[in-house]
């Protein structure tokens, strides 16, 4: 379904304003700076991504389910659902929308319980700690919360046909905007833009690193220059925060910081 | 749920039971359908998700309204636009005699929802007269999207019920799995065939092997020339070289030629040489179209 992105639920729903998206996240802002917030999006961004790739799953799969994990959370505080749970529940119903079949809840959990301990274990020391009951509960909350917008529009599709645009040798230049189309998931991006601005930012971003000058096809595009500038900022600010930030140091600490959902999975 | 009053049940879906409700405000009637969710492992189920995500983005004349999602301990209720009846009970009233510009209407906004459809890129793949709905104005609404998936299409619904074959193209019971929007073009072809004869439907098999051959002996068998990827489908097995013996006027008697011609283009064996939603409906035989209410 990449039909008609300006009719669709993403365009007409899910588009966000910056100042909405910071006004909703005030409760959890008063306990974590922006910064410190951004990190812990980060790093459930990243279980997503490292679940999604044990199940084998394509990265358009993986993206939808970080895209619901944000907007999940552009709509509520982090105390509502402990991310731990939603991560594997955006997984859980990505894939079954994305058509990629249905992932065994058994599968899944144990699929968790090996990342966390085997990938993720300077995060968490204790296991995985939920079951299927709470990810089939988790599921239709999450459903509600999302309005039962499924269907996410990616940067990759407009991606390839601007590369293909430019010229026919260009599969380094792909490869590399591909990873920053991925690594722009974990922004705020894919709540603030249309997914062909933030492909058009990517691919800029990644001229930049392999020092191409393709100035003048950039000025053909027919596209709003000061948001393609917005979208690269973003980037490059994670880029910067990425430089200095040691996750395996820090993020035991942010998550004990985090505000805490009210009830402690029952075992 | 209390903002409903439950009424009549109307039937078994794909995937729960449907009811015909009252909004207690507006007076509105609708229809609920509940979502089962008793299988265990697989939460909502991906048929209702499908339905819902897809109906979610749809928003036509000719398709069903999906007005909202409730969420109720542990339930989930889809309120739909209620329809009348569907275009196989509406055969049943019909006592075999169809009025021409009734066939061309229903056709014409079959066609009219599928190229909305395949404009967006989504694939009905389960088109039957159960499928499509009619309401009192003559407005015809294609319904239940939630069977079709990608990964082939499933012989058994909910209630272990055969799905029929009777709308299945020729590729699609041979086997393959790329489903294409010709796919939904063959369906509005044997459809179309069904409502000029005023619901007797066109390709009755009981089982693959029959429905095959019914097609086949219709249109004659499929060759390496008219059709050369065929014998190379996962299900293909050789069927007898039927020439074909039966005119199209034959089957369909009360037919005009513009009617035939749009017919046959439908009705082609070979997946990638059916007309398109888009070009059927620019077709002659819609030339006077005329879609008051009846």
């Amino acid at each position: 379904m990449a039909g008609n992105f300006w009719q669709s639920s993403h365009y007409q729903q899910w588009i966000l304003d910056k100042q909405d998206l910071v006004r909703e996240r005030q409760l959890d802002l008063q306990i974590l700076s922006e910064e410190e917030y951004q990190k812990i999006c980060i790093f459930f961004s990243n279980f997503i991504q490292i679940l999604g790739e044990q199940l084998k799953l394509k990265q358009q799969v993986i993206a939808t389910a970080t895209v619901y994990f944000k907007r999940f959370y552009a709509r509520n505080s982090l105390k509502c659902i402990d991310p731990l749970l939603l991560s594997p529940t955006c997984v859980f119903l990505a894939s079954k929308v994305e058509e990629f079949g249905v992932i065994s809840n058994s599968r899944l959990i144990t699929t968790c319980q090996t990342v966390l301990k085997n990938k993720l274990n300077y995060a968490y020391t204790q296991e995985f700690p939920y079951r299927t009951n709470h990810i089939l509960e988790c599921e239709f909350y999450l459903l509600e919360n999302l309005d039962c917008c499924l269907i996410v529009f990616q940067p990759y599709r407009p991606l390839l046909q601007l590369v293909q645009d430019i010229g026919p040798h260009e599969d380094q230049l792909l490869a590399l905007a591909w990873r920053v189309v991925n690594d722009s998931l974990r922004t705020d991006l894919s709540l603030l833009y249309p997914p062909y601005q933030i492909a058009i930012g990517c691919l800029q971003i990644a001229c930049v690193m392999m020092q191409k000058d393709l100035k003048s096809w950039f000025a053909e595009l027919n596209v709003d220059i000061d948001k393609i500038q917005e979208i690269s900022r973003y980037i490059i600010n994670l880029f910067e925060l990425w430089k200095t930030y040691d996750e395996k140091k820090d993020i035991q600490g942010l998550l004990n910081k985090m505000p805490k959902y009210k009830l402690q999975p029952t075992r | 749920m209390q903002k409903y009053e439950k009424l009549d049940k109307i039937g078994e879906g794909t995937y729960g039971t449907v009811f015909k409700a009252k909004n207690r405000e507006t007076l509105e009637i609708v229809a609920l359908k509940r979502v089962r969710l008793d299988d265990d492992d697989e939460g909502v189920p991906s048929s209702a998700l499908r339905e819902i995500c897809l109906l979610k983005e749809l928003k036509h004349k000719n398709i069903v309204r999906l007005y909202d999602v409730l969420h109720s301990d542990k339930k989930l209720v889809l309120v739909f636009e209620h329809c009348d009846q569907d275009l196989k009970k509406y055969f049943d009233s019909l006592n075999g005699e169809i009025d021409p510009n009734v066939v061309k209407s229903f056709m014409y906004q079959l066609l009219r929802g599928l190229a909305f459809c395949h404009c967006h890129n989504v694939l009905h793949r389960d088109l039957k007269p159960q499928n499509l709905l009619i309401n009192k104005n003559g407005e015809l609404k294609l319904a239940d999207f939630g069977l079709a998936r990608a990964f082939g299409i499933p012989v058994k619904c909910y209630s272990a019920e055969v799905v029929t074959l009777w709308y299945r193209p020729p590729d699609v019971l041979f086997g393959a799995k790329l489903y294409t929007t010709s796919i939904d073009m063959w369906s509005a072809g044997c459809i179309f065939a069904e409502l000029a004869n005023a619901g007797r439907p066109l390709f009755p098999g009981s089982d693959v092997d029959d429905q095959l051959k019914r097609i086949f002996k219709l249109l004659g068998t499929p060759t390496d020339e008219t059709w050369p990827n065929m014998t190379a489908l996962p299900d293909y097995k050789p069927i007898p070289m039927y020439q074909p013996n039966m005119t199209l006027v034959q089957v369909v008697p009360k037919s005009t030629t513009k009617m035939r011609d749009l017919l046959q283009r439908l009705l082609v064996c070979n997946p990638s040489h059916r007309i398109s939603a888009e070009q059927a409906m620019s077709h002659i035989y819609f030339a006077d179209i005329n879609l008051l209410p009846k």
